[in-house]
């Protein structure tokens, strides 16, 4: 076991510390701290998923037991069917994809435009997005709403796709990337009378492909979990997504009839394992790059 | 170059600079546009808006009039927005106590690791993906009261009283961000062992020729390393947690007795609960307004560290 700690050569302790045994005993505690860790990380989620195949009786059964009587993949179909549940994920479905197309192209059209056109003018918008950055947009949800309603937006996805093509985070993360580009590539684009808007398709996204990832990611993650504004927007239930309709479900609780906890457990599974397989797929860019842009600015 | 410029100078009559202002520039602004109009839509405008809404008779959503100071004084002359602010700061003080250090002792531990380090990584990463409204339902069944349920039975096999959990006033807020710092935690750890992997390992060596130890070792070299890491996540997870919303909400929905009520919170119950939209703005001005003077204190507290250097 120790035996690969002799590659260990960086860092605040290294092989030559551990040879002492005191310094082993040290590294037992550490590999122990992690395990406890990464249990307590887990084990919510795991019981969820295992308490969601109870019925309704053993849920609340004396004494307590963890497992259920018997792991039945009919009563997700039969909570899928008595739902009809594929509609809503269908419907966030919807939503994620405008949202994720929505925030890469807006937000990286004036990261653009702030990173390179720059544009007589332009820092009093990207100060403006900074000091707007600051203020928890759920403040102002309120007159947001208002102005859809005005609208009569109310009931459709468009607010909540272009909501996404208006992010600082976002935006500031294509900026960063944008600048850290080689400012020849551009000179010579300028040289060829390429226009700007070609350059931002010929030379930018070409090479942006990693950011763009990123970017997607997040907002693929963020647009499935989004809650308030949707919640607001989507009142017909044939509109709703995944995560509003798991909330009016349980705040109704009782007014369904056959709907208790034991199916609203079972639900809360099915709307995590997407995110899981996202994340799945896509650990190395999110795990990788979730420290990226947070501490730049 | 020059000669360029003598060209310009010659022709720098207003009317022709304004002409090349617009030449050289419409095609920037052109494609800053669409992106202007939705930050005004999403963020701006209603931003705006909802200064003037806090200052206004707001019947439903039609401004009726300036009433000045009218909707600032209902608010803060209601017992529920005393609460819903001491509530806050004890948020940000379990926050502190709960969620502060433990990512920065994981992330130690995670740079120190050789064995299972993606394993490590990966699990204490795992709550983040799932949607805080999720998370949030999930932990309301967790913390269920029945002396039969899991945790109560798990209080008794280890021979601990059972516990009312969230229904006990005083055990509600540490709970709620206990349960906060179990689905945020990992992707502060993360930032942390990006800031440890950062550091040069030149550094340590030479720490090591001098005689230090392990512990000196992380005083001297790691910890001044992670400061402005440590600096900016402080500020960034208080700001954060003045906007706790979610968990409230579906937990607790405020209680018992207004106990976890969060300033976001009683803003949302304003407006859906009261329909005082005035009330529901002035709350969330007030909110900007803190989160902001506490961003620039501390900022202006944290900055002249650096220049002593």
């Amino acid at each position: 076991m120790f035996k690969r700690l002799k590659n260990k050569s960086t860092g605040i302790l290294t092989y030559a510390d551990y040879k002492k045994p005191w310094f082993k005993v040290l590294y037992i505690t550490i590999l122990l701290l992690l395990f406890v860790a990464v249990l307590t990380a887990v084990t919510p989620l795991l019981w969820l998923f295992i308490s969601s195949f109870k019925d309704a009786s053993e849920l609340t059964a004396t004494p307590y037991h963890l497992f259920p009587e018997n792991f039945d993949l009919h009563k997700l179909a039969e909570v899928w069917q008595m739902l009809d549940f594929g509609k809503y994920f269908l419907n966030t479905l919807v939503v994620v994809v405008g949202a994720v197309v929505c925030s890469v192209f807006f937000n990286g059209i004036l990261a653009y435009t702030f990173a390179i056109v720059k544009p007589k003018g332009y820092r009093i918008f990207y100060g403006m997005v900074l000091a707007s950055y600051m203020i928890p947009a759920v403040t102002s949800i309120v007159p947001l709403y208002k102005q859809i309603v005005d609208l009569g937006m109310v009931n459709t996805y468009i607010p909540l796709w272009f909501m996404f093509g208006a992010n600082a985070f976002y935006l500031i993360t294509f900026k960063n990337y944008f600048e850290s580009l080689p400012k020849a590539l551009f000179e010579a684009a300028e040289m060829d009378k390429c226009g700007k808007w070609k350059a931002f398709f010929t030379i930018v996204i070409p090479l942006s492909k990693p950011i763009i990832g990123v970017v997607a990611i997040f907002t693929m993650t963020a647009a499935w979990s989004d809650f308030l504004l949707p919640y607001l927007v989507l009142d017909n239930d044939e509109m709703m997504t995944v995560i509003v309709k798991i909330y009016s479900l349980q705040s109704t609780m009782g007014s369904l009839v056959g709907f208790g906890p034991d199916k609203l457990l079972m639900l809360l599974t099915i709307s995590i394992l997407p995110q899981i397989v996202i994340f799945a797929v896509f650990q190395r860019q999110i795990t990788g790059s979730s420290t990226q842009g947070a501490i730049k600015e | 170059m020059k000669r360029r410029k003598s060209v310009l100078q010659d022709r720098s009559s207003k009317e022709y600079r304004c002409k090349r202002l617009f030449r050289n520039n419409w095609s920037g602004w052109l494609l800053m546009l669409p992106g202007l109009i939705l930050f005004t839509f999403f963020v701006w405008a209603p931003l705006a808006q909802n200064i003037v809404m806090s200052f206004c008779d707001v019947k439903g959503f039609t401004i009726e009039g300036f009433n000045f100071f009218e909707n600032y004084k209902r608010v803060f002359s209601d017992p529920m927005f005393v609460k819903a602010l001491s509530n806050t700061f004890q948020y940000i003080f379990w926050s502190i106590i709960i969620g502060f250090l433990l990512p920065i002792f994981l992330g130690l531990l995670l740079s120190e690791v050789v064995h299972f380090k993606g394993l490590f990584r990966l699990g204490i990463y795992f709550p983040s993906i799932a949607s805080g409204m999720a998370v949030a339902i999930m932990w309301s069944y967790l913390f269920d009261p029945n002396p039969g349920a899991v945790l109560n039975q798990l209080l008794t096999a280890l021979g601990l009283p059972v516990s009312q959990f969230l229904s006990n006033q005083s055990l509600t807020i540490p709970l709620i961000v206990i349960t906060m710092t179990w689905r945020g935690a990992g992707a502060t750890v993360l930032i942390y062992l990006s800031a440890l992997q950062n550091i040069d390992n030149s550094q340590y060596e030479a720490a090591r020729m001098d005689g230090a130890g392990m512990w000196s070792r992380i005083r001297y070299v790691t910890l001044p390393h992670i400061a402005p890491t440590i600096r900016m996540l402080f500020i960034l997870q208080i700001i954060s947690v003045f906007q706790v919303f979610y968990e409230p909400l579906v937990m607790t929905g405020g209680g018992p007795d207004g106990a976890s009520v969060s300033l976001l919170l009683l803003s949302y119950k304003y407006f859906f609960d009261s329909m005082d939209a005035g009330a529901s703005a002035a709350v969330g001005v007030i909110l900007s307004v803190i989160i902001i003077s506490l961003t620039v204190v501390y900022l202006k507290l944290s900055n002249p560290k650096k220049e002593k250097k």
